[in-house]
């Protein structure tokens, strides 16, 4: 996580350069393999459970994988800076949070609102981290506790009342079309992650937070200011958090403070998963949209086997663990 | 190189052999086969270019890193050190380049951290001269000679057969330097052996009994320094750096009128620039060359807008200049490659990426991309005929092709001022000729260059004119047409001019 | 060379380098004892009975802030410490429940070696695979903890009074002499911290975190040292578990509190001095800094103001003393 260490060619122990053609075949098409993953897990879940294999079934993974793969992908762009952002639930709940009790005013001023403090949170962010070079890490998890705080005192002041979301809301997060086939919020993780998609490959900021994550001193050298980059990555993660939040509330219909806390972990294991770095400058979006619909589909067998949240945990934080392992050896192995 | 003779018909059984020693990092050579022989009771020179491999092999004698080929025999029996504990357990101590003591513990901590008993190590500063050491301080505040001498001393107590001293004079003045001479004559004289890299021929000369030559990773001579002196020294370690350039270099006219493209005046930067004054014109390529550790990085730095100056003034195209990141530099139009291309490569990205990172170092191109990007970078790997087989990741290409891409990311944005910190390091010849001939077309263009370089053969071939520094100043000017080495170096070391 | 030849015997001299070198930790330590005197004067009555509480209460925290230090130290990050302590709470309290002193006493030595092996194998993952330190222990955190839930799906377990009685000074876990606290957080800080600074073992975690490659170099085995950092830490975050069993007589496997325990040494650790870089500071300063976390509740409280803003206060010094430090380095960096 140290911000401006340059990758060194001479690494202190060397081995002789392993070349599997398979490996070489994963590094090269990651999508290829996640997306036989993916297949088998859906097999796998239908064969626990024949009604999952069913229009309806993939209804509910879609449902849960949406606002994942939203809140993902504000992590995955942070990863890629070399960054990573432990508050996206906090922050994700805040915004939400913001937008129910608003809700009665109206579904887009509320919204608006709801979004407004997600990209304020995530400004903070950035601020602290690109500006006085406080840890990601640090500076996230500080500022999940901040608004832990905060919230927790004005829900009983200054947003006390409502709490439940406005009808519209709960359609966009809840809701589906085409005879109740596809959920609504598949078709905002679409637009999101359109924008993430070409915005990575085709503008000038998308090559930016490659550079500044893969080199930060070539980046500086090319005449970057990585504090500015940094600064509207970690806006636009507070963003999708928001925006991922407001998906939640309007799936289950009313806010509370523990309303994303399950969201953590998967976020940063949907990007791991699909590829992208923790040591930055390598990763696509492409890759987090399989990693949220492969622990999604995960989640929906695991709650076919009546496994409760603290086999989710384990077996959560087991494919995190098992699949950094996988891409760091494939990635050595060059 | 055919007078020379090897060491390797040499009736004295050796104390250490290494034979047909390989390494390689990536695609990068280091080295091809190196051999080395010391007898026991001798001091061994190991000499070479900078990149000829001294180092690689000093780290493979020590078990930090792991030869991919050859063999290395001690006292008769072979060895494959895989730790540098392994290598003192078996009788080799080194001293490398950089000291290895921990910066954010006491002296005393660190005499501790080794598996050898702290008193041996400080009966052996004693005789070094530093018994009245602070064992208290705290070794990042430690200036650097004293740091030499510590590792020196440490090294000693593992009491070893062969004592590798990497460049420990480098950092040494003359008095300290001297303590370390005794120590090694010390060895010598109990039958010990002493491998000792250098720069300075005059210590060679001094106090070698052999010197063996590496170049371009290649054992290419053992001598006995005393025969022959400085001059077959030299001559084994240059070999014919530059024979293949085509076009004889003083050829080119530049029209004086031609406007300043940078001037420095009077810059002084901490200890490291102490007054430094020059200008480059446009259609220039102005030579520098300086020891290791003259103030030339804190300079290019400078320059570059990575670093600040605290006095002097420095003006770019008319205008006073005082850069506050490299991004104010740069938009005045003065570009760095840096002295390590990994400083200038996005390692994971594409080689077409990388070429296009400069293009967008400014808010208003982050929204959507240059427009003539393709023709752009098309453009420059035409130009630079850079490989692109391996441009998925640049790390996959080659240590040529790597350089390329460093200075080939400033063309696909423009710049007028180029600045280039040895270039052409470690780089094989057929490269380094396409960088000499993009550089004299680009100034032909109008670009100024301010070329730093470790070779001063390169200088005559490269430059028009050129500087040398010493100690933070520039000590000497002249044509670079006519720029023997040998005046080059004198001014380099310190000497007044000898023309 | 005459600055570094100090003659012994200067006193001044050498009272000063011990202040620019422990100034930190020393002005951690004048502040919390300036914050439970300050908290003596705020309620009416402040007794034994307060000290008591104060002292039995940050004992999880101080323990969960040494686990982190000495991860720090050698140049890593356990943020998997809040979910050892969750689990070695929920397996301590499940298997305690019922059973006599002795007992206990084999369960806690058999819950710390088994916390040890396990993280020491963590840290044996991070150093064969490369995988960030991060990226493993934020794994580690829910996988530990997870196991926790499974060993305990809802709150429950017990323990013996003599095991209330080590970390609380009374079998009902409630009383006044605050002594038997205080030894119990003395005796692993005494050693953890001598162990480090003095020992060729400790002080190679140092060495690794501060430099490893000239750690390396001078012969220093830095994955056996990181290895062991793993090892310790999750040796200390078991201990901090079994505390909160000798507290509350209860096993709580809750996310949340695993969370919370993670967050709070990695706050201690910083503000204790310790640089997240690796190698620099003590465990002693990061233990003050984790009674300070915790002593600030009751004193805000006092005050009579909301326990959350206590949670936002302690983000914001975080924060502020992490971003001073950014700005500092970043100007030595510049201009050095």
């Amino acid at each position: 996580m140290t911000t401006d260490t340059v990758p060194t060619a001479v690494a202190l122990e060397e081995g002789p350069p392993v070349r599997s053609a398979w490996m070489r075949f994963v590094s090269d098409r990651p999508l290829v393999v996640l997306s036989i993953v993916l297949v088998v897990l859906v097999l796998v879940t239908g064969a626990i459970e024949p009604n999952y294999l069913s229009l309806r079934g993939l209804r509910n993974t879609l449902l849960l994988a949406a606002p994942l793969g939203v809140m993902a992908a504000g992590q995955t762009l942070l990863m890629l800076t070399r960054g990573i952002d432990l508050s996206v639930a906090m922050v994700a709940t805040a915004a939400a949070y913001v937008t129910g009790n608003r809700s009665p005013s109206g579904a887009a001023i509320a919204i608006v609102l709801g979004l407004v403090v997600g990209a304020l949170a995530g400004a903070a962010n950035g601020v602290g981290v690109g500006i006085f070079r406080v840890n990601p890490l640090i500076m996230t998890l500080a500022m999940a506790g901040i608004l832990l705080g905060l919230f927790t005192q004005w829900a009983q002041t200054i947003l006390q009342g409502s709490t439940s979301v406005a009808p519209f809301i709960r359609t966009l997060g809840g809701g589906s079309f085409f005879d109740n086939r596809i959920p609504w919020n598949v078709l905002v993780w679409a637009g999101v992650a359109f924008v993430v998609i070409w915005g990575l490959r085709a503008t000038g900021l998308g090559r930016m937070l490659y550079a500044v994550g893969d080199n930060p001193v070539a980046a500086r050298l090319a005449g970057v200011r990585s504090w500015q980059v940094l600064l509207v990555a970690y806006t636009i993660s507070g963003l999708f958090a928001a925006v991922g939040g407001i998906l939640l509330a309007g799936q289950a219909g009313a806010v509370d403070l523990r309303l994303a806390q399950n969201f953590l972990l998967p976020s940063v294991a949907a990007a791991v998963i699909g590829g992208t770095s923790i040591f930055g400058g390598v990763g696509t979006y492409s890759g987090t949209i399989f990693g949220a619909l492969i622990l999604s589909v995960l989640n929906s067998m695991l709650t076919f086997l009546d496994a409760g949240q603290a086999v989710k945990q384990v077996v959560y934080g087991s494919i995190v663990l098992v699949l950094a392992w996988f891409y760091a050896a494939v990635t050595r192995a060059e | 190189m055919a007078a020379v003779t090897t060491a390797r018909s040499d009736a004295l059984p050796a104390l250490l052999t290494a034979s047909e020693v390989a390494k390689s990092f990536g695609t990068v050579v280091a080295l091809r086969s190196a051999d080395l022989a010391v007898r026991p009771g001798e001091i061994h020179a190991l000499l070479g270019a900078n990149g000829a491999g001294k180092s690689t092999l000093v780290k493979i004698l020590a078990g930090v890193i792991p030869a991919d080929a050859g063999t290395i025999h001690l006292n008769g029996a072979r060895i494959h050190p895989r730790r540098p504990a392994d290598a003192t357990a078996a009788g080799v101590a080194t001293v490398f380049q950089d000291p290895a003591l921990i910066p954010d513990l006491t002296i005393d901590r660190n005499l501790r951290l080794i598996a050898v008993d702290p008193g041996r190590i400080r009966s052996w500063l004693d005789r070094l001269g530093l018994g009245d050491l602070d064992f208290d301080a705290m070794v990042r505040d430690v200036p650097l000679p004293i740091l030499r001498l510590l590792d020196l001393a440490r090294a000693l107590a593992h009491d070893p057969h062969l004592l590798v001293l990497d460049e420990i004079t480098a950092a040494l003045p003359a008095d300290l330097a001297e303590r370390v001479f005794e120590v090694m004559a010390e060895q010598r004289d109990r039958g010990r052996s002493v491998l000792f890299i250098t720069h300075r021929l005059a210590e060679v000369l001094r106090v070698c009994d052999r010197a063996t030559i590496l170049r371009d990773g290649r054992h290419v001579a053992t001598l006995t320094p005393g025969e022959g002196g400085e001059a077959r020294l030299v001559e084994a370690m240059l070999g014919e750096v530059a024979a293949a350039v085509t076009e004889p270099p003083t050829t080119r006219e530049r029209p004086p009128e031609a406007p300043v493209a940078l001037e420095a005046r009077a810059l002084t930067s901490r200890d490291y620039l102490k007054g430094v004054s020059f200008e480059v014109r446009a259609g220039e390529i102005l030579g520098l060359v300086a020891l290791e550790g003259q103030g030339q990085d804190r300079l290019f730095d400078v320059l570059a807008g990575d670093r600040p100056f605290d006095g002097g003034e420095l003006v770019v195209g008319g205008r006073p200049l005082r850069p506050r990141s490299p991004f104010d530099a740069i938009r005045s139009g003065v570009v760095l490659v840096p002295a390590d291309r990994l400083h200038a490569l996005l390692p994971q990205r594409s080689v077409r990426e990388n070429l296009a990172s400069t293009l967008y170092n400014r808010i208003g191109r982050w929204f959507s991309l240059v427009r003539d990007e393709d023709e752009r970078v098309s453009g420059v790997i035409e130009r630079l005929t850079i490989d692109t087989r391996a441009q998925r990741q640049a790390r996959r290409l080659s240590g040529g092709n790597q350089q390329k891409v460093a200075v080939g990311r400033w063309l696909a944005a423009g710049f007028r001022t180029l600045l280039c910190f040895d270039p052409t390091r470690g780089i094989d010849i057929h490269t380094k000729d396409q960088i000499y001939a993009l550089l004299r077309e680009l100034a032909a263009d109008g670009a100024a260059i301010l070329y730093y370089t470790s070779e001063l053969a390169e200088v005559p071939v490269v430059c028009d004119r050129v500087l040398v520094m010493y100690d933070g100043r520039i000590v000497h000017e002249q044509p670079a047409a006519a720029a023997e080495e040998r005046v080059l170096l004198g001014a380099a070391h310190g000497l007044e001019a000898a023309s | 060379m005459t600055a570094v030849a100090v003659p012994s015997g200067q006193a001044a001299i050498r009272w000063r380098r011990w202040l620019v070198r422990h100034g930190w930790t020393v002005g951690v330590w004048v502040l919390l004892v300036g914050l439970i005197a300050w908290y003596s004067t705020l309620i009416p009555r402040f007794g034994n009975f307060t000290m008591a509480s104060i002292a039995k209460n940050s004992l999880p925290t101080a323990y969960l802030a040494i686990a982190q230090a000495v991860v720090v130290i050698a140049g890593g990050l356990d943020l998997g410490v809040g979910g050892m302590m969750v689990l070695a709470n929920a397996t301590s309290a499940l298997l305690m429940e019922g059973e006599g002193f002795g007992m206990t006493l084999l369960i806690a030595a058999a819950v710390i070696g088994g916390a040890a092996l396990a993280n020491g194998i963590v840290g044996w993952v991070i150093v064969t695979s490369r995988v960030p330190d991060i990226v493993v222990t934020l794994a580690t955190l829910f996988i530990f903890s997870g196991i926790g839930l499974m060993v305990l799906p809802s709150p429950g377990g017990g323990t013996s009074g003599g095991f209330r009685r080590i970390f609380t000074g009374s079998s009902s876990g409630v009383g006044t002499n605050y002594w038997p606290s205080l030894v119990a957080l003395a005796v692993p800080l005494a050693l953890v911290a001598a162990w480090l600074a003095r020992s060729r073992r400790g002080l190679s975690l140092y060495a690794a975190g501060s430099h490893p490659i000239a750690a390396y170099l001078s012969g220093v085995d830095t994955r056996r040292a990181k290895i062991t950092a793993y090892a310790i830490s999750g040796a200390l975050a078991a201990l901090a578990g079994l505390a909160v069993t000798a507290i509350t007589a209860n096993g709580d496997a809750r996310f949340n509190n695993a969370a919370n325990g993670t967050l709070n040494s990695v706050a201690a650790v910083v503000l204790g001095g310790i640089a997240l870089t690796g190698g620099v500071g003590s465990v002693i300063g990061a233990v003050a800094a984790g009674v300070i976390l915790f002593v600030l509740n009751p004193i805000l409280t006092a005050l009579g103001i909301n326990p959350n803003t206590s949670q936002v206060i302690q983000g914001l010094v975080i924060v502020g003393v992490m971003a001073m430090a950014g700005l500092l380095e970043l100007r030595r960096r510049r201009t050095e």
